[in-house]
């Protein structure tokens, strides 16, 4: 059974990725919500189960956090900003749907490019999944990148934040909560933020597709 | 303690009260600028104490003041200091709503407390904290003018920085996995100190991917090409006296951020060869890429804020070439802070008499404002390096350090740039001096006492332009020496 447990981990964290990679072939708004909450949940289970393998009970705090905050709250938040500002589908993303996926495949080759000297000194027994995290974070600053609704961007914002969540719980094999605290706070601050900007966006241009903003071109 | 309430608390107060009071009044607009200034005092009574006793800390080990860290306490406090004695609060009020004045009143205090809280902290998990809540204030600061473009620039701001403050959390998190392993699950492991002492047994291979993604993360915040795109459009949107820190300090806080790093980084490497490469590449790409814009540009706050890129870029190439590049470097962190936020609220008066930003419609400058008009010539001399300013100084020393590293070929290009940059600037500031005033500008300087802050740096750049003072001397020895 021990055995299975890093196994298992990198299962999670796949799945984790799986999720991130859904807003890159669908256009629609409400597919990217649903996405990050399925993997919100995803990374909770990976948190739970590293708190099981360590023995941190702290870690089934942090996951029932990441349940209830991201998995919850931020959701229902991004529903109500869908609904307020009316976004339904990615009209026109800067990169078609078959190469956005490709690039998404080279980035996760990169990750696991770059992370394999890491890997091979780290000695948490979670170390097969830091490469999985990495390419979380790459694949989400291309969502971000690439994305034009404002709510598209913001779920890569989000996304990219439960990268780096993962690549926490599996790199130091249990961090401590005042570093798990710190990235909800910042979670929370940057997403409460956007919000107000969503809002000012839409009153400003009457639309939140991010194409209308191109007034600042040097 | 005393210090640390009466540095970092002073904003923080200041910001209470702004929260407390409302309407707006004046009144409050004086006590932000007589807390900031109370500020600057600490900062200024830190120096004395750190050059009398070397490196101390406060409030029970939580804070830290060595050299580096008191050199960017008192550039933040100078400017902030500057920055709310020229602040909308105080002077003219008609650009602003009370409602717009209560927020910047409140945000820029916030954002003020974040900076010190940055340099200062002993935690590296904190200070990353503080780094990303200055980008939090300061994107909505951006936002207050509320025209389409600054909501456009502040959400392009907010965007970015997020996630490049991010990805500088995840190169914190894989070195302090590390750090971990050495010290075991301690609150100290997260200490500058405890990290730097455990540096020598770090994992190299680790240290090498974190520091990339620390360098490409505070590098976005500090604004180094290739990530600089959100700045000309933030830096030019703001209200002045937002751009003046934002430029002239927010950069450099985030640059202090890559050279707490590059310490770990150097030590557990074994040398500094690896980091200094970096550094150097990013800088000179900032250098290229400021140069050539700077020439193309059309409004002058985008020039200025093309010119915060260059500099930006200056400082890293600086901090890539030893300890006597780093003396440049840092003697360039304290010009800059000066000169270009005089700059930005100098800008701020001219956009509020012409009413544009574009660069062709400003013309007769000498006639129209004729104090302003000689502040802003002086200050954009001293931004593009010619004596007898401070800048000059540190380009040379930062060009004399180039050349004794032996990275000849590197420092010839650097030479070429900025007289493409120095070209660029001259042929703007030429433009909106002579000339016919257009029809609708006022002739004559109104309420020419407030540009008396900006005669302060006038004089403070010529003084370091003759020689680096003793005491600011002494500091940056001992920030190049690493003490």
């Amino acid at each position: 059974m021990e055995a299975a447990f890093p196994q298992l981990c990198i299962l999670g964290a796949s799945a984790v990725l799986l999720a991130a990679i859904i807003p890159l072939w669908r256009r629609h708004v409400p597919a990217y919500i649903v996405a990050f909450q399925w993997q919100s949940f995803a990374l909770a289970f990976v948190t739970a189960l590293v708190g099981y393998m360590a023995h941190i009970r702290e870690l089934y705090i942090v996951a029932a956090l990441i349940v209830a905050i991201r998995g919850m709250l931020f959701v229902r938040l991004l529903r109500k900003l869908q609904a307020r500002v009316g976004e339904i589908t990615e009209l026109k993303p800067l990169v078609n749907i078959p190469t956005s996926l490709l690039i998404a495949a080279t980035l996760v080759v990169i990750a696991y490019a770059a992370t394999r000297p890491a890997v091979l000194v780290a000695s948490s027994p979670t170390r097969g999944a830091m490469p999985l995290a990495i390419a979380v974070i790459l694949v989400s600053m291309f969502t971000v990148a690439s994305r034009k609704t404002a709510i598209g961007q913001v779920i890569g914002f989000l996304m990219l934040e439960n990268g780096i969540a993962l690549l926490s719980a599996v790199a130091s094999y249990g961090v401590p909560l005042t570093v798990e605290l710190g990235l909800f706070l910042d979670a929370l601050l940057g997403f409460l933020v956007m919000q107000i900007l969503v809002f000012h966006i839409h009153d400003a241009f009457d639309t939140t597709d991010v194409e209308q903003l191109s007034r600042l071109k040097h | 303690m005393i210090l640390v309430i009466l540095l970092i608390g002073s904003p923080l107060a200041a910001a209470a009260v702004a929260v407390l009071a409302r309407p707006y009044r004046r009144a409050l607009g004086v006590v932000t600028a007589v807390l900031s200034t109370a500020s600057l005092g600490a900062a200024l009574f830190a120096w004395a104490r750190v050059l009398r006793e070397g490196t101390f800390t406060a409030a029970s080990g939580g804070f830290r003041f060595d050299p580096l860290a008191v050199l960017l306490t008192v550039c933040v406090a100078f400017v902030s200091a500057l920055a709310a004695w020229m602040s909308p609060l105080i002077g003219s009020r008609e650009e602003y709503t009370d409602a717009q004045l209560r927020m910047l009143g409140i945000l820029v205090n916030v954002f003020v407390a974040g900076m010190l809280v940055a340099v200062t902290v002993n935690n590296l998990a904190i200070m990353w904290v503080a780094i990303e809540s200055t980008t939090m204030a300061s994107a909505l600061l951006v936002a207050i003018p509320r025209t389409k473009a600054s909501v456009e620039a502040s959400w392009k701001y907010l965007l970015i920085g997020a996630v490049g403050i991010a990805l500088a959390f995840a190169g914190t998190v894989l070195s302090y996995v590390d750090v971990r392993q050495q010290l075991g699950p301690v609150p100290s492991a997260l200490h500058w100190d405890a990290v730097v002492a455990a540096a020598p047994s770090m994992h190299p291979q680790v240290l090498r991917l974190a520091f990339v993604f620390i360098l490409v993360g505070y590098g976005t915040k500090a604004g180094i090409a290739p990530m600089h795109t959100w700045l000309p459009d933030a830096h030019s949107e703001a209200p002045a006296s937002i751009s003046a820190l934002m430029s002239g300090v927010l950069l450099a806080v985030s640059t202090y951020a890559v050279m707490r790093w590059k310490a770990v980084v150097d030590v557990a490497l074994g040398g500094a060869l690896y980091s200094n490469r970096l550094l150097l590449t990013f800088g000179f790409l900032s250098l290229l890429v400021a140069a050539f814009s700077l020439v193309v540009q059309r409004s002058y706050k985008r020039m200025l804020a093309y010119s915060s890129v260059e500099h930006s870029g200056l400082i890293w190439l600086g901090l890539g070439l030893g300890p006597a590049g780093t003396f440049a470097a840092m003697l360039h962190v304290a010009n800059h802070a000066i000169g270009k936020s005089m700059l930005f609220l100098l800008a701020g008066r001219i956009l509020q008499r012409y009413g544009t930003t574009d660069l062709r419609r400003v013309s007769g400058l000498l006639t129209a404002m004729p104090a302003t008009a000689v502040l802003f010539a002086a200050g954009l001399f001293a931004l593009i390096g010619a004596p007898p300013f401070g800048l000059f100084v540190s380009e040379i020393r930062l060009v004399a350090a180039g050349f004794a590293t032996g990275r000849t070929l590197l420092t010839i290009g650097v030479l070429a740039l900025l007289v493409v940059a120095f070209v660029g600037m001259l042929r703007a500031l030429n433009h909106m001096l002579f000339g016919p005033v257009p029809d609708e500008v006022t002739v004559g300087e109104a309420r020419a006492s407030e540009v008396w802050p900006a005669l302060v740096c006038i004089g403070l750049l010529v003084a370091l332009g003759l020689g680096v003072p003793a005491p600011l001397h002494a500091l940056l020895v001992a920030v190049a020496e690493g003490r």
